[in-house]
């Protein structure tokens, strides 16, 4: 609106003034006349300042002005003012002109129309407006880009299926490609939709640097009305079957303030839970957490859907899925306890029936004698507590129940500090009279581990102490995985509320810094709390009777809160917990032909990382065809190995890695890829005018739309580099001078009549 | 790793036998009248006194037919003396004294092992019946002893039926880990009551052939075990008489041991 009113008025447009310089062209004549001019408005002063009448001196002052300022136009324009402009030379230039060939390009955003409509209209044939436009002044080199550039020699060519969008990559290629050739710029069609991993910043720089102008046309809406988005899903890569889970969405939206959409979680299919939300105030996100059980072993394809709402723009962006490999294989814990306690029983007794946890338990009697169960053979802890870390390692999770630190040698204090701190394994410390402080471990290099500050005088040593208190779960044991004893974080807190007491006999009040305390009691008591040590994680829970949650006469017999509990927590404890051999994958998602990364770590018996180990990928393609790739050892991290492919057709593929020593087998682990054309075009698919606007205006070029863009080949012709020529244009012919001059004559007119004069 | 051999236990019996002996001659024994405020003044708790007890040695309270309360037979010298010689022989954090609880109490839930004997005599109430049902499947573990013959076994049965309608009894066979949880157990004994074995013999009544059965929940988890014919109460309440014989002495205790670990642990 104001481009057009200006150009009305000043007969160019803003931008032309912008690049040109002002001169003035007189002739003789011109001189002579804009002399005349001068001489007449001398003579019109002389002639006020004398003539009398019955005007006021303010009267004459306002007439005198006006027409002095009417002589002045005149004299401006007898002098010819002009715009010297530098002018690219018609057809000695290149421009490119890269389009962008993604699937953002088929959203219909503006007045229901496609984006690639333009491109189309525009674009599509020599005949067509912005292209001949063009091609009247430089010889076009077109380009289409997404995931990958190519030169294309008819618009038509453009398919817009393309699942990403890399620009910088695109101006990279047509800036080598025509770097030979007089460029005067290069002109960008796309939404902006760029979803590439690397900065932009990179590709600007040449194009910076040898003065190539970016033109860029921004395709759709900067905002959408009414739409919803599935902005984000947190979930892990890998579970055990039969793991409850607790998934984080992110939803945002526009236009829908206070409406209720439904949320769903579907495995491969079929639905596992639903929920119903109500959207907050627009573009403020909505976290959503979805409880849903890993029942099905292997990779499993999760969706997490928003149902799509009336009058959404784009519906593609509701669901999002992701990739989750479902162990169905045994964890194995070692709980050692130091005598006969019923929390035994009831621990084992809660995880009896979890077929991917297997609780070892050692159990001491007597003096030197241990009661052995769930072992997988004689061989397992025939002489009480492994003495050799390879033996203690074997094992993913570590439970020392009512055990003094006494009993264990340095070394094996140590052996379990680094159970944790490099093997990656959860430890678990209950509570009794011989655990924590009142089992002597303050200063041990456990305690260094644990995630509660032990007392430095252990309670046994005075008194005692002795309490009986009712938990509750903090803030963020409401929502942890590991206390989620009911099916809503509601409903868990509440039945944390209302379980009978336990009993403490270890006084700890104090969580160490980066520790989280989900279970607490009055007093301060911690009762649970967790932190991330090294590799591995620690836990404390310093009560000595959690059975209580079991037997105690107001628990009705069919209730599963304790037997919840621990499953729960124990799952937690083992939750991620590395094998010798660890892979992973540069992404679980890949587009066809993407070249896919495989980075494995792998460590021996006593988590020690090996370098020299023999590793083997095997990749299983859709069609059961294999890839073998031996993997090198990076020389960047100890056991770190590295290999690449590439994905080919889409469909799921399996990445099997075995790593061994000497002829060998010191393990094995899969990872899990799957190759389909993404629907990332359709996140965040409004167009991106800030990026667009950013590529212009870091290399001199200018933004345009759709509404706009028929400036783009007169503005070219003068903003862009290559061969040119120095033009003049005239501007005393402007529309806005013949207007003022003829305001000037009106407003003497008009201020005689008002004021009576003659 | 486990003592399977019955001489340590014997010396060790010997030893307590001495020592407890003198002690329960000294305290008058309560009159059989007295239980029910015994059971008042002897209830434990589980904070105090003393610190707290792990483990307690509970004994079920049950109602009885025509004869007097059978609940407490031998009670409470045989606790007392077994659980002197659990303290001994295990690592374990156990009350000393008896404890008594009747199977309608609520709190029975806080004692996950209960003992019970002279259930041919077991006459139960439908809150007894319904306490000791919920009891079980909550996960509380429950030895049963000390009677004989088919006539208490049928009695036993038609009372257990009451609590558990839907549970089979089976025999437990000695390959159990419940025969070797601390004690290896070859042979199940025969362990006479003191005054069978002054009238030398073993069995009472018609049962001539001592059985251990259980009832398993549906997870296959024994919760109830089943002395039948045979009497390790009594060789508990009598191991310090010389003329009780150490081998019945020696193996009711290994037996009871191995229960406790058992049910601390499955």
């Amino acid at each position: 609106m104001f481009e057009s009113l200006f150009e009305f008025l000043f007969k160019y447009r803003p931008l032309i003034f912008d690049q040109g310089a002002f001169a003035l062209r007189a002739s003789w004549f011109g001189l002579l006349a804009a002399g005349a001019a001068a001489a007449g408005a001398y003579l019109t002063f002389r002639t006020y300042l004398q003539v009398r009448g019955n005007s006021r001196p303010l009267d004459r002052a306002v007439l005198c002005g006006i027409r002095i300022a009417a002589l002045a136009v005149v004299a401006f324009c007898l002098l010819r003012p002009v715009l010297v402009l530098s002018s690219v030379v018609p057809q000695e230039n290149f421009l490119g002109v890269l389009i962008d060939d993604s699937r953002s390009m088929q959203i219909a955003d503006t007045d229901e129309t496609p984006r690639l409509d333009f491109v189309r209209e525009q674009l599509g044939t020599p005949e067509s407006a912005l292209r001949s436009a063009l091609a009247d002044r430089f010889a076009l080199r077109f380009f289409r880009f997404s995931s990958e550039t190519d030169r294309v020699a008819a618009v038509d060519e453009l398919e817009y299926a393309g699942s990403r969008t890399h620009v910088g990559q695109a101006l990279e290629r047509a800036h080598d490609e025509l770097s030979g050739v007089p460029l005067s710029g290069l002109v960008v069609v796309s939404d902006g939709a760029d979803n590439a991993d690397g900065g932009l910043g990179e590709a600007l720089l040449p194009l910076q640097a040898s003065g190539v102008p970016v033109f860029t046309v921004g395709l759709g809406e900067e905002e959408y009305e009414r739409d919803i988005q599935m902005n984000r899903v947190d979930m892990p890569r890998r579970v055990l079957k039969g793991a409850s889970l607790a998934v984080d969405l992110v939803v945002t939206h526009r236009g829908y303030r206070g409406e209720s959409v439904t949320v769903q979680v579907e495995d491969e299919g079929r639905i596992v839970a639903t929920q119903e939300v109500v959207l907050p105030a627009d573009g403020e996100p909505e976290t959503v957490r979805m409880r849903f059980t890993a029942a099905e072993e292997g990779p499993r394809l999760y969706s997490f859907s928003v149902a799509p709402q009336p009058g959404e723009m784009v519906t593609r962006n509701n669901v999002r899925q992701g990739l989750m490999v479902v162990e169905d294989r045994r964890r194995k814990i070692l709980y050692f306890e130091g005598e006969p306690r019923w929390e035994v029983k009831f621990l084992l007794r809660g995880v009896d029936d979890d077929e991917n946890l297997q609780v070892t338990l050692l159990q001491r009697t007597a003096e030197n004698k241990f009661f052995r169960v769930n072992v997988d053979g004689p061989d397992e802890l025939p002489g009480g507590f492994p003495t050799q870390r390879a033996d203690l390692f074997d094992y993913s999770g570590l439970v020392l129940g009512s055990i003094e630190a006494n009993h264990f040698t340095p070394d094996q204090l140590r052996m379990i500090a680094d159970f944790v701190n490099r093997r990656g394994g959860g430890l678990l410390m209950l509570g009794s009279h011989r655990s924590f402080a009142e089992g002597g471990y303050a200063g041990t290099p456990v305690a260094d581990v644990l995630p509660v500050v032990l007392p430095a005088v252990p309670a046994d040593s005075e008194e005692g102490f002795f309490a009986e208190v009712k938990v509750s779960a903090t803030r963020a044991g409401e929502s942890h995985a590991a206390t989620q004893i009911a099916d809503t974080e509601e409903a868990s807190a509440a039945r944390w509320d209302t379980l009978p007491p336990v009993t403490v006999v270890n006084p700890i009040t104090e969580a160490k810094p980066g520790a989280t305390v989900l279970l607490t009691a009055p007093d301060d008591l911690v009762i649970l709390a967790f932190q991330r040590y090294g590799a591995g994680k620690s836990l404390a829970l310093p009560i000595q009777d959690s059975w209580m949650w079991q037997m105690h006469a107001d628990v009705p017999v069919e209730d599963e809160t304790h037997e919840t509990f621990w499953r729960r927590l124990l799952r937690w404890v083992v939750d991620g917990v590395p094998e010798q051999v660890a892979v992973e994958l540069s992404s679980d998602r890949a587009e066809p032909e993407e070249v896919v990364t495989v980075t494995a770590t792998v460590v021996d018996p006593r988590f020690e990382e090996l370098n020299n180990s023999a590793v083997v990928a095997v990749v299983t393609r859709p069609d059961g065809s294999v890839i073998e790739r031996q993997m090198e050892w990076t020389a960047e991290r100890d056991g770190e190995y590295r290999t690449t492919f590439t994905a080919g057709g889409e469909g799921f593929y399996e990445v099997h890695v075995e790593a061994s020593t000497g002829g060998e087998l010191l393990g094995e682990d899969a990872a899990y890829l799957q190759v389909a054309a993404g629907d990332s075009e359709f996140y965040d698919s409004t167009m991106r005018g800030s990026l667009l606007r950013r590529m212009a205006d870091d290399t001199g070029g200018r933004f345009y739309t759709s509404d706009t863009a028929a400036a783009l080949a007169e503005d070219i012709q003068y903003v862009g580099g290559g061969v040119t020529v120095v033009e003049e244009r005239d501007l005393w012919d402007m529309p806005f001078l013949l207007l003022l001059l003829a305001g000037l004559i009106l407003g003497e007119w008009g201020y005689r009549r008002f004021r009576g004069l003659a | 790793m486990r003592p399977s051999g019955i001489v340590p236990i014997a010396l060790l019996i010997v030893s307590l036998a001495m020592s407890a002996f003198g002690g329960l001659r000294a305290a008058p024994q309560q009159p059989e009248s007295d239980f029910r405020s015994l059971i008042e003044q002897r209830r434990p708790s589980l904070k105090r006194p003393g610190g707290p007890s792990e483990f307690y040695f509970t004994r079920g309270v049950y109602s009885s037919g025509w004869r007097w309360a059978s609940w407490a037979t031998d009670y409470p010298k045989a606790d007392r003396q077994f659980m002197l010689a659990v303290n001994s022989l295990i690592d374990i954090s156990a009350a000393e004294h008896e404890n008594a609880v009747r199977l309608n109490d609520p709190e029975i839930r806080r004692y996950p092992f209960l003992y019970a004997l002279e259930v041919g005599n077991m006459a139960l109430t439908a809150s007894e019946a319904a306490g000791l049902r919920d009891y079980l499947l909550a996960g509380g573990f429950l030895v049963i002893d000390d009677f004989w013959g088919s006539w208490e076994w049928a009695n036993f049965e038609r009372e257990i039926r009451r609590v558990l309608p839907h549970h089979r009894i089976v025999e437990v066979p000695l390959t159990h880990p419940i025969f070797n949880a601390v004690y290896r157990i070859d042979e199940v004994l025969q362990v006479p009551a003191i005054g069978n074995h002054w009238a030398g013999r073993t069995w009472e009544g018609d049962g001539f052939v001592p059985h251990v059965r259980g009832i398993f929940d549906e997870d296959g988890r024994l919760m109830v075990i089943i002395n039948w014919n045979t009497d390790l109460g009594d060789a508990w309440e009598w191991f310090e008489r010389p003329e009780y014989p150490l081998m019945y002495s020696s193996f009711a205790v290994q037996m009871g041991v191995n229960f406790i670990v058992y049910a601390m642990s499955h």
